[in-house]
């Protein structure tokens, strides 16, 4: 392929890739979309040959002026668009451009139009990343890279074609008629340097995008999108209010369990915020009011010195890291119970029933570790009576909406016998999760008393419901309970090693405080029986894709100058602990060797100066890596030379010698005392046919042998052939 | 001993040098611009965009360096340039790698204070392979000609920079002055002052000059056939030359700065009549202000008098200078006589417009070159 017609494609190529990110991203009208992309197709077959498109665009000869003025009623379109259509800059503005882009590639004809395609590419990139964080933005920055790559280097060895006069014109006629000089083509070492080029400027890209720093100091920084709407986890919520969700996959978080083997990887109750008030419908939240944490070290917030408020010092710690996709909630999730949040945070805020909120609720992505304690199960709640409460426990939450005897009479008959809060709690949930059953299908908010209609009526329903009947079932009896809202994270992935946590997990459960053990989580929810699922190939490949998707995420779209100190940190820890080891190493190896030597230095001493000895010696070996490093060029320039002088010198000189042999035969140069220019002479007045071929090899064997000038394989080659027509002359008998 | 810097730090340092080109200035703008915006938002794709620019900058000096690397660069100029006539220069290139081509070379020769000559192009020179390129050169001043170096550049891979690297190569050519065609009235003046001034030596002419016995080579045509019956060997006859004439031609160096043109066209005209009597066999002796040649004639005397033209300067007159350059009057001061031709680009205090000829002191009006 020609390199202009090949630079014609790469070229397509680029702004294709540029369209599809921007198309993907900020969701082009379908109008401009189909207008772009046809545009870019009949571009494309133009520069393939074929004829009828060729002859169609032919056919509609625009002069310089008239793209201007299209280019000016475009600007007009802009304003329209701006004004009237689209109301806002950015979308206006992406219009414009893509309009731009659909007349420069009809009108391509001089560089500096294939430039201005360039940069109205580059832009569309620009705006494509400015509008997304989607995965599928890295395969289309990755084809924009190579095609990039090799559109630059096609648009540089063209130039010389412009620089000699030529009109440069990549249209197809021209195309073709070049393609018949078969000149400049794209050769297997242009193929294979550009690729090259491009996997090295891809590695390259890579390197810089981890080292170059971060500096966070725009005035512009915003996130990206809208955030996604949860319901169940604001001061009040109507009973039902969860199961608008369920059907909802979007992803809200991903959490990784840190130092918990696979195995242990059950379902997790991620907590949200909690509810002591039911008025029979709604649920609310009345120690709503947030105290700020206290930071123990910079963008880490402890409980510290707040046990009263959380009770969570009995069970085992749960290290989790979790990336939060936008929500809109400030509430910050975690397995309960919270007892540390380490994140880029500039302040957290908490209410005494344990939630944890933002300041306000994050427009982008974040990622932060929480430290969360369980408490376990007391021995003394299994064995003795009713234990005492305490008095801000007693006073939320025992409180009931209103009398409801087939509830008190429900909750009553479930407990008789039991003697521990323990027993009792668990007895309810063992007779709501074995007599009741799951489904979402359940509109009993319309009810007017919801509850009652669940408990004796439908009896299906959905998590808030069974929270919701426990919760009222326990105060019944006199236990103090409240339901929390938030997440079951059942969606493991394999391949990560992390929960998937959809929307459609969002969870309610109750928490019933125990008087020795506290706060414990108890959920009375039966498992559902059909969750969603779905295609075989989706299941394979969903998990795979979501790690890809998380790593991403990790890798690119959040990484931070936090992340860059924290690689910095272990750099430095893994380097002092090379040195250390290469310390001991050569300590060892000098320690050895001193004892051999008979010991010349006492054990204390030779330990200090074994050591500084290693360390000088490992600095002359760094100093010798460095010179080795800065000769190598020239040396291995030199054994090249060396090897390069020593093949062309060593065919020279027997050229040289076989053409004293013939010439000795002949008469010439009996005595080896003759040196080569004498001999040239004598050959120049003794047989001038010859004389041409002895001077010419005479001429190349001493610029080899004496003037240590290397040899090419023309020079070789020239030499041969006089040497041959030197063979085929017979000196002429006088 | 002086502090020497390692050869790849002399030649990255000394003899590389890069600069930007247009598309470049307009990549970097585009990468400043993108530079701000992620600063400005902290957005992480627009730094991946960035740090691909980055990379195409670094991937660009990389690529340039090894496109430049390990070229050898050999020069082939004639021995003598003559003003104004065009001259073929070759450049002969190989490239040494072992693996990796060179592209986009531009090669011109530099001269004398960074002077830069014609630029030849390689598209592309594979590894191991030599290429042979020439240009024209044609000189516009007369003397010494510097050539201190070749300068490679490319603008490989993509285009935003230029890098230079120069291989220093050092040729110094003399250019001769100007040769032009001699009128033809300084031609009849000449032949002339010349005509009584032959001297006896072997050539073609009609009088016997001496008998001698036949070698190979010599034309049968001059076998004297009475002597070679007489004495049964194979003798020639050799004749005497028509004419043998001898030539002094004088150049006056003492010329004011105000008629620096004047003097260059004097000593063209004096370059070009060196040329013309050595071609008629002339025993040329050149005298430029207080220089002189010996006599001689042929070619190798000829090129030597052109060389003294070429590398002759002007001085200021003074009294000392006038009277170094007065020009002999006429061939009788000259031992074994011959024809003095002066040449003058300044005759005093009036101002002529061509260089004034005087052959045996008398001048011969409009003798300059032929029209």
């Amino acid at each position: 392929m020609p390199l202009s017609q090949a630079l014609h494609l790469t070229s397509m190529l680029l702004a294709s890739a540029s369209f599809i990110g921007l198309t993907l991203g900020a969701g082009l009208p379908e109008w401009l979309a189909v207008l772009t992309g046809a545009t870019l197709i009949a571009v494309l077959l133009r520069n393939m040959g074929l004829t009828s498109v060729d002859h169609i665009t032919t056919q509609m000869p625009v002069s310089s002026i008239g793209w201007n003025l299209i280019v000016l009623g475009g600007f007009v379109g802009f304003w329209i668009d701006l004004l009237w259509v689209s109301g806002e800059l950015l979308p206006a503005g992406l219009h414009f451009l893509m309009i731009l882009m659909i007349i420069k590639l009809f009108n391509l004809r001089l560089r500096r139009d294939y430039l201005h395609l360039y940069a109205i590419s580059l832009v569309a990139m620009l705006a494509s990343g400015s509008l997304t964080t989607e995965l599928w933005f890295f395969p289309i920055f990755a084809v924009y890279l190579v095609a990039g790559v090799w559109t630059l280097l096609l648009f540089q060895l063209t130039k010389t074609a412009e620089a000699s006069g030529d009109a440069w014109m990549p249209a197809p006629a021209r195309l073709r008629q070049e393609s018949y000089q078969g000149n400049d083509r794209i050769s297997p070492r242009i193929f294979w340097m550009a690729n090259g080029l491009a996997f090295g400027a891809f590695l390259f890209t890579v390197a810089i995008f981890f080292t170059i720093p971060r500096v966070n100091a725009g005035i512009y920084q915003k996130g990206f999108g809208e955030n996604i709407r949860t319901t169940g986890f604001s001061d009040k919520v109507n009973l039902g209010a969860i199961g608008s969700i369920k059907h909802d996959p979007s992803v809200v978080m991903r959490v990784e369990l840190l130092g918990t083997p696979r195995q242990a990887a059950r379902p997790l109750y991620i907590r949200g915020v909690s509810f002591d008030r039911y008025d029979g419908k709604v649920w609310t939240n009345q120690l709503s009011y947030r105290r700020s944490f206290i930071e123990e070290s910079p963008g880490t917030f402890g409980f510290r010195g707040k046990r009263g408020v959380v009770r969570s010092d009995s069970g085992d710690a749960i290290r989790q890291k979790i990336l939060l996709e936008p929500l809109d909630t400030p509430v910050l999730f975690a397995a309960p119970f919270i007892e540390r949040v380490t994140g880029a945070f500039p302040s957290l805020f908490f209410d005494p029933a344990g939630a944890v909120y933002l300041p306000f609720p994050s427009s982008s992505r974040i990622e932060y570790t929480v430290v969360s304690r369980s408490n376990t199960l007391a021995s003394a709640d299994l064995g003795t009576g009713p234990g005492h409460y305490p008095d801000w426990v007693v006073r939320h939450y025992l409180q009931l909406p209103g009398q409801s005897h087939r509830i008190n009479a429900l909750a009553g008959d479930l407990t008789q016998g039991r003697h521990t809060p323990y027993e009792q709690a668990a007895a309810i949930q063992t007779y709501l999760t074995q007599n009741y059953r799951y489904s979402l299908d359940a509109p009993l908010a319309a009810q007017d008393q919801p509850l009652e209609e669940f408990l004796f009526v439908r009896k299906t329903g959905y998590c808030e419901h069974y929270a919701t009947a426990m919760v009222i079932m326990l105060r019944t009896v006199g236990i103090p309970a409240r339901l929390v809202t938030g997440f079951l994270a059942t969606e493991w992935n394999d391949y990560g090693s992390y929960y998937v946590v959809r929307q459609q997990d969002a969870h309610a459960w109750v928490e019933v405080y125990l008087p020795h053990s506290g706060w414990m989580s108890m959920d009375p929810t039966p498992a559902e029986d059909n969750r969603g699922s779905g295609g075989k190939v989706w299941q394979v490949f969903g998990p795979i894709m979501d790690n890809i998707r998380l790593q991403w995420n990790r890798l690119f779209v959040q990484y931070s100058a936090a992340d860059q100190l924290a690689v910095v940190r272990e750099l430095k820890a893994e380097g002092m602990s090379v040195r250390n080891k290469a310390l001991d190493t050569v300590t060892a190896l000098f320690g050895t060797f001193l004892a051999v030597m008979g010991g010349i230095v006492t054990h204390d001493v030779s330990q200090i100066r074994i050591g500084l000895l290693g360390e000088i010696v490992g600095f002359v070996l760094a100093g010798f890596a460095v010179l080795f490093w800065l000769g190598w060029g020239r040396l291995r320039e030199g054994w090249s030379l060396w090897k390069t002088d020593d093949g062309s010198e060593l065919a020279i000189t027997q050229l040289y010698r076989r053409m004293r042999t013939y010439l000795s035969g002949q008469g010439f140069s009996r005595s080896a005392a003759i040196a080569p220019l004498e001999l040239v002479e004598i050959t120049r007045t003794g047989w001038r046919e010859a004389h041409t071929a002895v001077a010419a090899i005479t001429e190349l064997y001493c610029r080899t042998r004496f003037g240590h000038r290397p040899l090419t394989q023309e020079d070789v080659r020239h030499a041969e052939d006089q040497l041959r027509r030197l063979l085929e002359l017979r000196k002429p008998r006088v | 001993m002086p502090f020497q810097l390692p050869s790849f730090a002399h030649r990255v340092f000394r003899y590389r040098s890069t600069r930007i080109t247009s598309e470049g200035l307009q990549f970097l703008i585009f990468a400043l611009a993108i530079g701000i915006a992620a600063i400005n938002t902290g957005n992480n794709l627009f730094y991946l965009l960035l740090a691909m620019m980055l990379s195409l900058i670094l991937i660009s000096g990389i690529a340039a360096e090894y496109c430049l690397r390990r070229l050898e660069v050999r020069r082939h100029i004639p021995d003598l340039l003559f003003l104004n006539s065009p001259v073929t220069i070759v450049l002969a290139v190989k490239n040494r790698k072992s693996r990796l081509p060179s592209f986009s070379l531009a090669l011109c020769d530099v001269g004398e204070g960074q002077a830069v000559f014609p630029q030849v192009d390689i598209h592309a020179l594979p590894p191991g392979v030599s290429r042979l390129l020439s240009y024209q050169l044609i000189p516009t001043r007369r003397g010494r000609l510097h050539l201190s170096g070749v300068r490679l550049s490319t603008e490989f891979p993509f285009g935003l920079f230029t890098k230079r690297a120069f291989y220093p190569m050092d040729d110094v050519v003399v250019v001769c002055p100007e040769l032009r065609p001699v009128s033809e009235r300084l031609l009849q003046g000449l032949f002339a002052a010349g005509y009584e001034q032959a001297v006896h030596r072997r050539g073609h002419g009609s009088e016997l000059y001496n008998l001698r016995l036949y070698q190979a080579g010599d034309d049968s045509r001059s076998i004297h056939w009475l002597t070679t019956a007489r004495t049964s060997q194979l003798t020639i006859r050799e004749t005497e030359a028509e004419e043998q004439r001898r030539a002094i031609i004088h150049l006056s160096t003492s010329v004011p700065a105000s008629h620096d043109t004047m003097f260059e066209r004097a000593v063209s005209l004096a370059a070009s009549l060196v040329q013309h009597l050595a071609r008629h066999g002339y025993s040329i002796q050149l005298r430029v202000g207080s220089e002189r040649s010996s006599f001689g004639q042929g070619d190798a005397h000829g090129l030597e008098l052109l060389r003294m033209l070429a590398l002759c300067q002007r001085s200021d007159p003074t009294a000392e200078s006038m009277q170094q350059d007065e020009w002999p009057d006429g061939h009788a001061e000259i031992e074994g006589g011959g024809t003095v031709v002066a040449v003058q680009a300044w005759c005093g205090a009036g101002a002529c417009e061509l260089p004034r000829v005087l052959i045996d002191g008398e001048l011969i009006p409009g003798a300059a070159y032929a029209t």
